[in-house]
């Protein structure tokens, strides 16, 4: 608590001065009061000894019902997450029953990593790649979060993964990779097929 | 064709056990409607026709990315042509909308060009290729230049003359011909009627530069506009009235020396080097105020960064070729073909800005060839056309 040092008053002041050093007296003072009615509420409520502001974190809850908890700052990188956080909605576990567990916990990753400052674009980039080095189920799996989220970059990110597995394929390559029905009729395919007979090869 | 990596897969507990290296069975795709537009946006053209063909719903997501997603963009075609006989033509091809770098294969029912191109192979305003012999003219104007055409040669011999395609009329002008009287005479070729009728010489101050190598050509529907690339002093010729026009003065900063002429869209385009050839001090493209104007605004100075790289050790810029198309504008520095420049128009603001692109498979390439370039619109279709009729193929040989 610090004590306020009164100036001795003048007997020559004049009546304005005079005033004016009054109303700064008296702001002074009421800012003493205030300050240290603040430093108590918040001695009170922390824990810690240093009156220091708390991270704010926001719960989300897989499919499993398993929760992981994420910085809201590295939350932010979500559009979703960012919309409930701006109506006040992000104060309980928010569910996402179509994340499962194991994906959930690498998209929190992926979200605390991109929060984080002072890292190179370099290593940034080299980072990505190694968290899209994975199963083409799991790479499918971010994308279906990452979309739901509305995480940009990581839609971003997984896409491109997902594009440069269909380069270089022929129809019927892709079709396996991905597991598609052709929905052309055999003839349509036989056609297709045979028209394109060199392109394909 | 590149080879394919599966990978191997990670399993469910609900799906069977697959063998090691076997493609996964999942039971969904998370690759529908707006998810699987934005990951086609990210694949080549070349690659999309492929993709196109999988099945109905991605054939739909194709169109469905290249409308909303990522447009195409207007191609780069690079020919090279051997000066030893028997003058092969390669083409390498250039799209910035995936920033790949192809080489056109010849498939086996290809209508090759004139069987030995003798002739020296040369493109003006952007979208023709030909050569001239004293036996035929022949000459592509194709987006892909799959297709040639044969003309009979005109009456006056020229050498290196100027030849422009404007609606169905092949124009040739001047060129320079010793033993002719009229160095500035112009024929004109009616593809249809395929008859060559002789039109007005071209204005008298052209004297001395009537040939190709002096002038920059571009055309638009109804003319065709020739600039002389180290003063600016630009004509237009209409081949259906036969009249010459101009001249206009399309060099608005007295800073350029050399300058080149073409048309992005309707809107005709000026690419000018400031400073002297010895030391270029910069380049800016500039463009007509409104469509059929001759005034002429600045639209983009080349960056600083990107001047440097368009000079070659010696810091000499010996002349530049430009290719424009739609919202593109491709420069190309004759002594460096390694490295394309390019100027775009961005959709959504309207703002152009300067990048460029560099060949990977170009490092002496050019050595004992001469280099031609051209610029096309390709889509689907036109690749989808190429294929089917075995005239040619892209394949992506670098970077894959």
């Amino acid at each position: 608590m610090r004590y306020l040092a009164l100036p001795l008053l003048s007997q020559n002041l004049t009546e304005s001065t005079a005033r004016a050093q009054t109303l700064s007296l008296y702001l002074q003072l009421s800012l003493q009061v205030s300050l240290s009615q603040r430093n108590e509420s918040t001695m009170s409520s922390s824990s810690s000894s240093l009156p220091s502001c708390p991270k704010k974190v926001v719960t989300l809850k897989s499919s499993e019902g398993e929760t992981f908890e994420i910085e809201e700052i590295a939350a932010l990188q979500s559009k979703t997450l960012e919309n409930m956080i701006d109506e006040n909605c992000a104060d309980t576990p928010i569910p996402l029953p179509n994340i499962k567990g194991k994906i959930l916990a690498k998209v929190v990753e992926y979200c605390n990593k991109h929060a984080e400052v002072g890292v190179d674009a370099e290593s940034l980039r080299a980072w990505d790649a190694e968290f899209v080095n994975v199963e083409n189920t799991t790479v499918f799996d971010y994308i279906l979060a990452a979309n739901f989220l509305e995480i940009p970059t990581l839609l971003d990110l997984t896409c491109q993964s997902v594009a440069d597995m269909i380069k270089g394929k022929t129809p019927a390559e892709i079709e396996k990779t991905f597991n598609i029905k052709s929905a052309f009729t055999p003839e349509e395919e036989e056609q297709v097929r045979r028209e394109n007979q060199w392109a394909f090869e | 064709m590149a080879v394919t990596q599966q990978k191997p897969t990670n399993l469910d507990d609900n799906e069977e056990e697959e063998e090691a290296g076997a493609v996964a069975v999942s039971t969904h795709s998370p690759l529908h409607g707006d998810v699987l537009d934005l990951t086609l946006s990210h694949v080549p053209l070349v690659d999309l026709v492929h993709a196109a063909r999988v099945s109905r719903s991605w054939s739909l997501a194709v169109s469905s990315s290249l409308r909303h997603f990522r447009k195409p963009k207007p191609w780069l075609l690079v020919h090279y042509q051997s000066t030893r006989s028997p003058h092969v033509v390669s083409t390498r091809a250039y799209d910035p909308r995936s920033l790949v770098w192809m080489d056109m294969e010849v498939g086996p029912g290809r209508r090759q060009p004139p069987a030995k191109l003798a002739s020296a192979l040369r493109s003006s305003h952007s979208t023709l290729l030909y050569g001239v012999s004293p036996a035929r003219l022949s000459f592509s104007s194709d987006p892909l230049h799959l297709t040639w055409r044969h003309a009979s040669p005109p009456s006056a011999w020229r050498v290196d003359p100027v030849v422009a395609l404007v609606g169905s009329r092949l124009v040739v002008a001047g060129g320079a011909c010793d033993f002719e009287d009229d160095p500035l005479s112009v024929e004109v070729y009616d593809l249809q009627a395929h008859t060559w009728s002789v039109c007005a010489s071209m204005p008298a101050p052209l004297k001395d530069t009537s040939a190709s190598v002096w002038l920059s050509v571009a055309t638009d529907r109804r003319r065709m506009y020739v600039m002389e690339k180290l003063t600016g002093a630009t004509h237009a010729f209409d081949p259906e009235v036969g009249a010459w026009l101009g001249p206009y003065d399309l060099r608005p900063d007295h800073g350029v020396f050399y300058s080149v002429i073409g048309f992005a869209g309707d809107r005709l385009v000026v690419v000018g080097l400031l400073g002297n050839s010895e030391d270029v001090k910069g380049v800016k493209l500039w463009g007509s105020i409104a469509v059929g104007a001759d005034e002429l605004e600045e639209i983009c100075e080349m960056p600083e960064e990107l001047v440097k790289e368009l000079k070659d050790d010696s810091c000499r810029v010996s002349s530049i070729s430009m290719c424009s198309r739609g919202d593109f504008v491709f420069v190309c520095s004759n002594s460096k073909p390694e490295i394309v420049f390019w100027c775009e128009r961005e959709d959504a603001s309207g703002v152009w800005r300067w990048g460029t692109a560099r060949d990977p498979a170009a490092r002496g390439r050019s050595l004992g060839q001469r280099v031609a370039y051209t610029c096309a619109e390709v889509g689907i279709g036109e690749l989808r056309e190429a294929a089917a009729t075995g005239n040619g193929r892209f394949v992506v040989m670098e970077g894959r």
